[in-house]
């Protein structure tokens, strides 16, 4: 009697922490065996950079929500930084100070955000969102709407979003590479241990002697950060500035961030939970491609996905750190 | 109010042998109070001495583990807030809950809002409402508009408006905990003046109140609780702040604790001078090496008030900060720098990041000790953390389990923690030993007590004097954000110094 609900208690708890990652398995599984050439290695190595920007964005804003905070303007930024770089590499022919120039421009807009949001007290779903509008505004005034292309791009440029070391993508390398900084930055240094403790409680941070401002304002330079590299992959990848690409971004990550806090049952983001959530959402974004599922379905599949994540997350009594 | 006059009055409200169990800890016992009608009946005590719990019972809040209330007559039982309000007990609550951006009217019928029938649908009544509330508020004798928003007006009328909410039900007893709280001198009397002319309609008042003055104005009996326990209720004739203190004081030893250090050389450690912001007044004082600074007074006196402004949480209109002999702007963590600890009243909201794990909660502070290169030692963190658990003996499974699993008192080792594993010079606590077990509190001194002898400046926030009296080397006494005198508890007793805190000494 005693050992059966010991028993029964580890299963709820195996299934809150490791809920979401048996689902990945199980998305896994089905592409596989209704599909004869998800599980071909061509085909996950074109997965895996896919889901290479997607990836690196989510980096981004996992540093945001373990502060507590949200960033809604990645997806029009993203953009944004695209045609900026775009406008810059076909007028210079640099590479290098192209992409100083993107790199500027994603930091710029983290940095409003951060003023904005740490520094003014906007909350910060208002402020992000508005943010992103500014940037929509912004990118749309630069260009008319109109795609940036290129007559010969730098090989350099190409090889960002199109190389391949070895049988790898580059951009997947970039990916790998987000992820082993993220894990280190946020489980062993000082910067990560102050964010989750400012999004774990904000108050008590403060009264600890944190700068929660400072480190509020970090977390969004890094969300610009990643968002401006995954616009410069993305720009290689479509040979052009895209004014309207990258939009897709702000429901996949946000899609991506809310999985990743049911992940593990910390109940907060963390980046390997990030990454897997990004493997669920890029591998029903190819799978359902693959299955000719229409898109307007697929946008319904991740939908339920998310609710159903987060509803056990939360049946099984995790609390999710949410704050707007 | 003479005897007789009293002994004619019916009773309406009266309880037998109550008592409330928590977890195996009775902190309310065999309470017996009788209410009658036109009567102001008030209960002093000090925080802790459980009257907020037997209004809680009496409001149907809690429902009492001993004993019953008897009501007009008859017994009855609350099971809930509904309950007791049907009954016909209202309570005025010391917190104004009133929603800013509604009206007066719209205020006063929150959740009771009379309805009329227009073509078939229920909309509003508002005629009605007004008409009611019209009639509630010339009871009280006040002219407010009744479509002005709640947070144009002042708190004095706010708290009006907070009675009015409550006599549109037509009670039989109200009960007002700590009404004037917040409020200016002015608005305190009338809002004294109003309570007694309700008492003249006939309805019978439980008052509670820090302000011994103003309890001593308007009751016609006082009842004293001490320990959860009943002192004895004095007629107001019989009465005198002198009787009233002394009742409230006299504990059973609580601690065997006593004092190893003694104060130190001298050296001056922290000083304050005119300290003001929207709630202080003008505050100054030393903290010298090896010092315990107790800082007394009731709550809402300002002793938090003191530490958020030296530690740089609230905004201050005027004032010079001294550590060490070095002038500096206090700013969270530029303070920490300065080499000032916090250890904050409300351990669960400003002390701890409940779902992080003991350690990291030790480590918060100081966390570049156990860093090199931003790097924390994992290595380095867990011994610390286990040393801390150690030396405080902090009840936990290890480093690694989450806070918010530990008791209170472990929980405020681990922020006492916190600072013991840095190289502070003033430890600010403020009522570090609020709802935590007898065993951690005798902890805590003995920290506080190690902390002095090791030459540190300690400021020890605390309402509960008795405390103080064992663990300090000098008592400020606070009162309305206001310094009104200086003890030394080896020479002044705690009558004196509880007087001083209630407020006996000015007229």
């Amino acid at each position: 009697m005693n050992k059966e609900t010991t028993s029964t208690i580890e299963w709820s708890d195996v299934l809150r922490r490791y809920g979401t990652v048996i689902g990945a398995l199980l998305i896994f599984v089905i592409f596989s065996l209704t599909t004869d050439s998800f599980c071909t290695s061509r085909n996950l190595l074109m997965l895996l950079r896919q889901m290479s920007m997607l990836t690196i964005i989510a980096f981004g804003f996992t540093f945001v929500m373990a502060a507590g905070g949200f960033d809604m303007s990645i997806g029009n930024s993203a953009g944004l930084v695209s045609v900026i770089f775009a406008i810059v590499l076909m007028n210079t022919s640099n590479f290098w100070l192209s992409l100083l120039v993107a790199l500027g421009v994603g930091l710029i807009v983290g940095l409003i955000n951060a003023v904005l949001v740490a520094y003014i007290g906007l909350p910060d779903f208002i402020g992000t969102f508005a943010v992103g509008s500014i940037a929509y505004g912004v990118k749309m005034l630069v260009t008319k709407g109109n795609p940036v292309f290129f007559t010969s791009p730098p090989a350099v440029f190409t090889f960002i979003g199109q190389g391949y070391v070895g049988p790898i993508p580059f951009p997947v390398i970039l990916m790998l590479i987000f992820l082993v900084i993220t894990v280190f930055v946020l489980n062993r240094t000082k910067l990560g241990r102050r964010i989750y403790a400012i999004g774990g409680n904000t108050t008590a941070s403060l009264y600890a002697g944190i700068k929660v401002k400072w480190y509020r304002m970090i977390t969004f330079l890094l969300s610009g950060l990643s968002v401006s590299i995954a616009a410069v992959i993305m720009t290689s990848r479509l040979n052009s500035g895209q004014p309207l690409a990258g939009e897709n971004f702000l429901l996949d990550v946000i899609a991506v961030v809310f999985l990743s806090t049911t992940m593990f049952g910390e109940g907060e983001p963390t980046a390997r939970g990030s990454f897997v959530g990004a493997l669920i959402i890029s591998m029903l974004n190819n799978g359902l491609t693959m299955l000719n599922v229409p898109y307007y379905f697929q946008y319904i599949t991740k939908g339920l996905v998310v609710i159903s994540a987060v509803m056990l997350a939360v049946v099984l009594g995790q609390k999710l750190r949410v704050k707007f | 109010m003479p005897l007789d006059d009293l002994n004619n009055k019916r009773e309406v409200l009266c309880t037998n042998c109550l008592g409330k169990e928590f977890n195996g800890v009775w902190v309310l016992n065999d309470i017996n109070i009788n209410l009658k009608k036109g009567e102001v009946h008030s209960i002093v005590g000090e925080n802790g001495a459980g009257k907020s719990t037997c209004i809680k019972i009496l409001s149907g809040v809690h429902s009492p583990s001993e004993g019953e209330i008897i009501f007009n007559g008859e017994k009855v039982t609350f099971n809930n807030v509904k309950d007791s309000e049907k009954s016909g007990i209202r309570t005025v609550h010391q917190e104004i809950n009133l929603i800013p951006f509604f009206n007066v009217l719209e205020n006063i019928f929150l959740g009771t809002e009379v309805e009329k029938k227009f073509i078939g649908i229920n909309v509003l009544d508002r005629e009605k409402m007004a008409e009611k509330a019209r009639k509630v508020l010339k009871r009280l004798g006040v002219k407010i508009d009744l479509f002005e928003y709640i947070y144009k007006l002042d708190v004095s009328l706010q708290r009006i408006i907070q009675i009015s909410k409550v006599l549109v039900h037509n009670p039989e007893v109200i009960i007002f905990d700590e009404p004037t709280t917040a409020l200016a001198e002015s608005e305190r009397k009338r809002l004294l003046e109003i309570i007694l002319d309700l008492k003249k309609q006939d309805l019978g008042i439980i008052f509670v109140s820090h302000n011994l003055e103003e309890v001593m104005q308007i009751s016609d009996r006082i009842t004293v609780f001490r320990d959860g326990g009943n002192m004895g209720t004095i007629l107001k004739k019989d009465a005198t702040i002198e009787k009233v203190v002394s009742k409230m004081i006299g504990h059973k030893s609580y601690s065997d604790f006593k004092r190893e250090s003694l104060t130190g050389s001298g050296k001056n450690i922290f000083e304050v001078k005119n300290l003001s912001t929207n709630k202080l007044k003008n505050i100054n004082f030393k903290v010298n090496e090896g010092e315990v600074i107790g800082i007394a007074g009731v709550m809402g006196a300002g002793k938090t008030e003191i530490a958020k402004a030296i530690f740089g949480l609230d905004s201050v209109e005027s004032g010079e900060f001294y550590i060490n002999s070095k002038e500096y702007t206090p700013n969270p963590s530029k303070s920490v720098d300065e080499g000032i600890a916090l250890v904050p009243e409300e351990r669960q909201e400003q002390g701890l990041v409940l779902n992080m794990d003991v350690k990291k909660n030790i480590t918060l502070s100081y966390l570049e000790q156990w860093s090199r290169a931003s790097v924390i030692n994992l290595e380095q963190e867990k011994g610390i953390a286990k040393k801390m658990i150690n030396h405080l003996k902090i009840k936990t499974t290890g480093p690694s389990q989450t806070v918010k699993f530990l008791s209170g008192g472990n929980q405020q080792k681990v922020v006492v923690g916190r600072w013991l594993t840095g190289n502070f010079s003033l430890g600010i606590f403020d009522e570090p030993t609020k709802g935590i077990d007898v065993k951690a509190k005798e902890d805590i001194y003995h920290q506080i007590d190690e902390l002095a002898k090791k030459g540190k400046g300690i400021l020890f926030m605390s309402s509960y004097l008795p405390e103080l009296m064992i663990i300090a080397d000098k008592i400020i006494v606070l009162r309305d954000g206001k310094i009104v005198d200086e003890f030394n508890p080896k020479n002044n007793t705690e009558k004196e110094i509880m007087i001083a805190m209630l407020g006996g000494d000015q007229k």
